[in-house]
């Protein structure tokens, strides 16, 4: 029978403090949302034999598994292994469970595994993403979603990645038939017009968004090959300002993500309030502290932006009052 | 003279024919699809045979080198036309048997109907055709069914082999192959997935009155895809472009035109013939499984299926047509039950 | 090989005014070979081409009657006597007069719809004793928008002419009504030899026929000319089509025997 609990390190164990006292749940990592049948099993058994038998699906796309017994935790360390193998999650002791909470599941939309809208495949992206930060205590969400309508809501991230179509149109296949000029305009943002018989793109209206590929019965507008990505950052919920991320980047590539969120992490073990509670600080919040520019300068250390990347030179957030 | 060819051989052959020949062939582009991380298939300008894609149909047929999607017709500068002439070289296009029994409906509307068109003839005069056999259907495919799957009246064709190739050749101009000696018979399917039947008798006034086209108003979305990917659809539309450097001289165009889409029957004054999608796919099948046959002899329909394929909104051509079928069957029934 | 598609400069000799919207332009090109009901295309080179009926002709000249409806009309209207456009044409079967010859004619046309068959109007005109009755009825939305006025007025003297108007201002004294509506009146001596000929919008067709066939008149003996989006006029680029039939190639005149199972 337990007595003596070090709730820091339940939390970082990615067990929960609940509100019944020696009862917890475990908080599964799912990068990118995708699981399999072996994921699947793996959690309901450690439900049916450890828990009492609720799995509440999270936000994140993680599971949580009820009614765990306190003194069960190490043998359900033991017990989740094969979901921790299977997905290739980071870890630094084996049968010991998760190693760290603080750097949040990376969440992706359904993305192009099947949607017809995405882009990319958010879940091989948030794999790798997942791979270079975790385990990490730092408080951070990403979440990656396959095109503009975000489905994913990363506008409520610190970083949110969606994904951009660079259209690229070959003048010889085009019949004038206006299919992208109209879904454009009415789905979109009304970014193409014809003019003489062709279309023109205002590239700075356009949003990627792909509408135009999608619906042109010629294939006269294709997707560029290159994968390109909007960042926004810093948008965040919770009780003190809550904010929608706003674009940094436009036209960003995965390299340049990569390296930022790198950074990110630097910066943010230099700047983070040793006196937060519970050592957690939202980097939404430092970088409100350190001022936007110094966040820039630690962010794009060392990053090559794409020739096309399109920068906002200061990115600011509205803060409306929600409360 | 048939003959076994090696691969190096034959790609020697075509590189000797593509000092003369501009070569078409199918062309994968991979992540140029519809959607993300998907190909498109079309037919364009090749120099060798490991260009060309066919493991899978392509989405677009070969009608493109035949009859450019884009044709310049001519410039115009004050009030001087000038002709836009055309590379007099000699093309080669490799296609499928049901492909090249499309380029036979094209000719039909382009050379018979009415007098020759110019632009057309003079480039078809250049062209020659390699029928490429099929030896398993696609899905979709419903050659069969319309009798266009026999290879005929091709100036060489091939089977694909694993390590070379089986050649036929008709036209002397492309024997430049170094080859030995052989029997064999062009590949051809005689089988699809499906058989339909296509109606001998199709009354046209009963069946523009039917309701069985109002399924089709709000399923079709009026995209065109099936006219676009179709290897007989033969229509076009007329277009001018002035230069922006000079407003005085410009272009006139024809540019593949599609019955499904909108404008194609708008006349000034706000009319327009068929504004219904129902009445526009009403418009399309009998044009390929009777309006044709009824002028020309034979149907318009190759059934190559690439409407089916390239449908976003899952219509099926050949159900249509076998829903054509049932109407006319049910009509004679009505009219005699016996 | 001739290239069918590059139309020839043509200088307009004269421009004629009927309403605001609709004028002839009589343009200075070989009329020999041309008949009432057939078309050209005629091209304003950078805004396109547009299908245009034979409103007359002689040896030198053809004129075209056309209303100001868009791209390519509206850049007509901005020309000049002496200014060039450009012609390919003619197409299509036009009338032929042979058919009428020693008959009773009835033709009943709506609007700008006069133009094709004002040929005929006009060989019944200079030939009235080729023909055994011979009657128009031409009707226009108003007074202000009739056409060839001083022609109607010229055919009156040797014609059975009704002008009239489906609308009018108080203190008009011509006819006013729809065309049909002046269909019953007319005196028809040998209804199943009648030729009649209808000319105008479909809906005006489909009641002008009715209305035809109510007084007797045999579907053989009716004609109509059809009018369809066009692009070529030369049986290629499939826009004028109706079931088998295309319009340009095997129209725009049709004997309602055929014209009434026309599907678009
Ligand atoms: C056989 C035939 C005879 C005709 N005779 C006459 C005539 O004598 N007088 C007259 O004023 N008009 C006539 N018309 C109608 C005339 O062709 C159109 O009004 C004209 O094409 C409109 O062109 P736009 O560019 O000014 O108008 P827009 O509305 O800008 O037309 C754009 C395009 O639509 C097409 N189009 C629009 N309307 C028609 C139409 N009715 N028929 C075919 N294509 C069309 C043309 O390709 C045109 O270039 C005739 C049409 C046909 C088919
Ligand atoms: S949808 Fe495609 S073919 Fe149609 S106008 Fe746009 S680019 Fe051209
Ligand atoms: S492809 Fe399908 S939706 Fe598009 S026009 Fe054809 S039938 Fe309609
Ligand atoms: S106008 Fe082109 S086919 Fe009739």
């Amino acid at each position: 029978m337990l007595r003596d609990v070090n709730t820091r390190k339940v939390m970082k164990n990615a067990f929960r403090i609940t509100k019944h006292k020696y009862k917890t749940a475990l908080r599964v990592r799912v990068p990118g949302g995708l699981g399999d049948p072996l994921v699947f099993r793996t959690v309901a058994d450690i439900a049916e034999k450890f828990g009492d038998g609720r799995i509440h699906i999270t936000t994140r796309q993680g599971f949580e598994i009820l009614g765990i017994d306190m003194e069960d935790m190490p043998e359900v360390n033991e017990a989740i292994q094969p979901v921790i193998d299977h997905l290739d999650t980071n870890q630094e002791k084996r049968k010991a469970g998760y190693p760290a909470s603080g750097t949040r599941n990376v969440a992706g939309c359904i993305g192009n595994k099947i949607c017809p809208k995405a882009q990319y495949n958010t879940t091989e992206f948030a794999k790798e993403i997942e791979d270079m930060i975790f385990p990490n205590d730092l408080h951070v969400k990403i979440a990656l979603t396959g095109c503009p309508n975000d489905c994913i809501k990363s506008v409520m991230h610190d970083f949110g990645i969606i994904g951009m179509c660079l259209p690229e149109y070959d003048q010889s296949r085009c019949v004038a038939c206006q299919a992208c000029v109209n879904k454009c305009k009415s789905y979109s943002v009304g970014a193409l017009s014809i003019e003489n018989n062709k279309i023109v793109r205002n590239h700075e209206k356009c949003i990627g968004c792909g509408e135009c590929v999608l619906n042109c019965p010629m294939l006269a507008w294709t997707r560029s090959p290159k994968k390109y990505f909007r960042l926004v950052i810093m948008g965040r919920t919770g009780k003190k300002n809550p904010r929608i991320a706003k674009t940094w980047l436009k036209w960003v590539d995965k390299p340049a993500i990569m390296k930022i969120i790198a950074n990110t992490y630097e910066y943010t073990a230099e700047y983070i309030d040793p006196e937060a509670p519970n050592g957690k600080e939202h980097i939404g919040y430092i970088v409100d502290r350190t001022g936007f520019e110094e966040f820039k300068k630690w962010a794009l250390k060392d990053v090559e932006l794409p020739e096309r990347c399109e920068v906002v030179p200061t990115v600011y957030w509205d803060e409306r009052k929600i409360w | 003279m048939k003959q076994i060819v090696s691969k190096e051989a034959f790609n020697e052959g075509l590189a000797k024919l593509l000092t003369e020949y501009d070569i078409y062939g199918p062309v994968r582009h991979p992540y140029r699809g519809t959607h993300s991380d998907t190909d498109k298939i079309q037919y364009q300008q090749v120099h060798s045979f490991d260009e060309m894609e066919w493991d899978e149909k392509s989405q677009f047929s070969p009608k493109s080198a035949v009859l450019p999607i884009n044709q310049l017709l001519f410039y115009f500068v004050e009030d001087q036309w000038l002709e836009a002439s055309e590379t007099m070289r000699k093309i080669l296009v490799f296609l499928r048997p049901c492909d090249l029994h499309g380029m036979k409906r094209m000719d039909e509307i382009y050379l018979n109907n009415g007098a020759p068109d110019y632009f057309y003839e003079r480039r078809r005069k250049m062209i020659k055709f390699v029928v490429v056999g099929c030896k398993e259907t696609y899905r979709n495919c419903f050659c069969v069914s319309m009798g266009s799957n026999v290879p005929e009246d091709y100036d060489a064709a091939l089977n694909i082999r694993d390590d070379h190739f089986e050649l036929d050749i008709i036209d002397e101009d492309l024997a430049v192959f170094a080859g030995r000696e052989a029997d064999f018979d062009i590949d051809y399917v005689t089988e699809n997935t499906f058989s339909i039947e296509v109606p001998e008798e199709v009354d046209s006034q009963y069946l523009a009155e039917h309701d069985m086209w109002r399924e089709f108003d709000s399923r079709c979305i009026a995209c065109g895809r099936c006219n676009y990917v179709c290897p007989t659809c033969t229509c076009f539309d007329m277009q001018d472009i002035y230069y922006k450097e000079n407003e005085d001289a410009g272009e006139r165009r024809r540019v593949w035109g599609a019955c499904m889409v909108d404008r194609y029957t708008d006349i000034a004054g706000g009319i327009t013939f068929r504004s219904k999608y129902g009445s526009r796919m009403r418009f399309k099948a009998m044009h390929k499984i009777y309006d044709f046959r009824k002028r020309f002899g034979y149907n318009m329909c190759v059934g190559c299926g690439r409407c089916d394929d390239a449908c976003p909104q899952y219509i099926s051509f050949s159900e249509t047509i076998e829903k054509v079928g049932a109407v006319m069957k049910q009509k004679l029934n009505e009219e005699d039950p016996a | 090989m001739t290239n069918e598609y590059i139309p020839q400069a043509a200088v307009i000799r004269e421009i004629i005014p009927h309403t605001e919207r609709e004028w002839t332009f009589r343009v200075e090109t070989d009329g020999t070979n041309t008949k009432p009901g057939q078309f050209y295309e005629i091209s304003i080179p950078r805004y396109g081409e547009s299908p245009i009926s034979v409103s007359g002709y002689a040896d030198d000249f053809v004129d075209f009657t056309i209303r100001n409806v868009g791209r390519v009309t509206n850049y007509l209207f901005d020309l000049k006597p002496g200014d060039k456009l450009a012609l390919r044409g003619p197409y299509g079967n036009g009338f032929d007069i042979e058919e009428f010859k020693n008959k009773e004619v009835i033709i009943v046309a709506g609007g700008t719809a006069l133009s094709p068959v004002r040929g005929v109007i006009e060989y019944a005109y200079y030939h009235p004793e080729e023909f055994k009755g011979f009657s128009v009825i031409c009707g226009f939305k108003s007074p202000a928008e009739v056409l060839f006025r001083d022609d109607i007025e010229r055919w009156k003297e040797r014609l059975n002419v009704i002008q009239c108007v489906d609308g009018a201002p108080e203190g008009y004294t011509g006819p006013v009504g729809m065309v049909t509506a002046f269909i019953p009146d007319i005196e028809i001596k040998d209804a199943e030899n009648l030729q009649a000929i209808v000319a105008g919008p479909p809906v005006m067709i489909k009641f002008s026929t009715l209305e035809l066939q109510k007084r007797g008149i045999i579907d053989h003996n009716l004609w109509v000319s059809y009018e369809r989006r066009m692009h070529c006029g030369l049986g290629k680029c499939g826009h004028c089509k109706m079931d088998d039939t295309y319009i340009c190639l095997d129209g725009p005149v049709f004997r309602f025997t055929d014209a009434r199972k026309l599907f678009d």
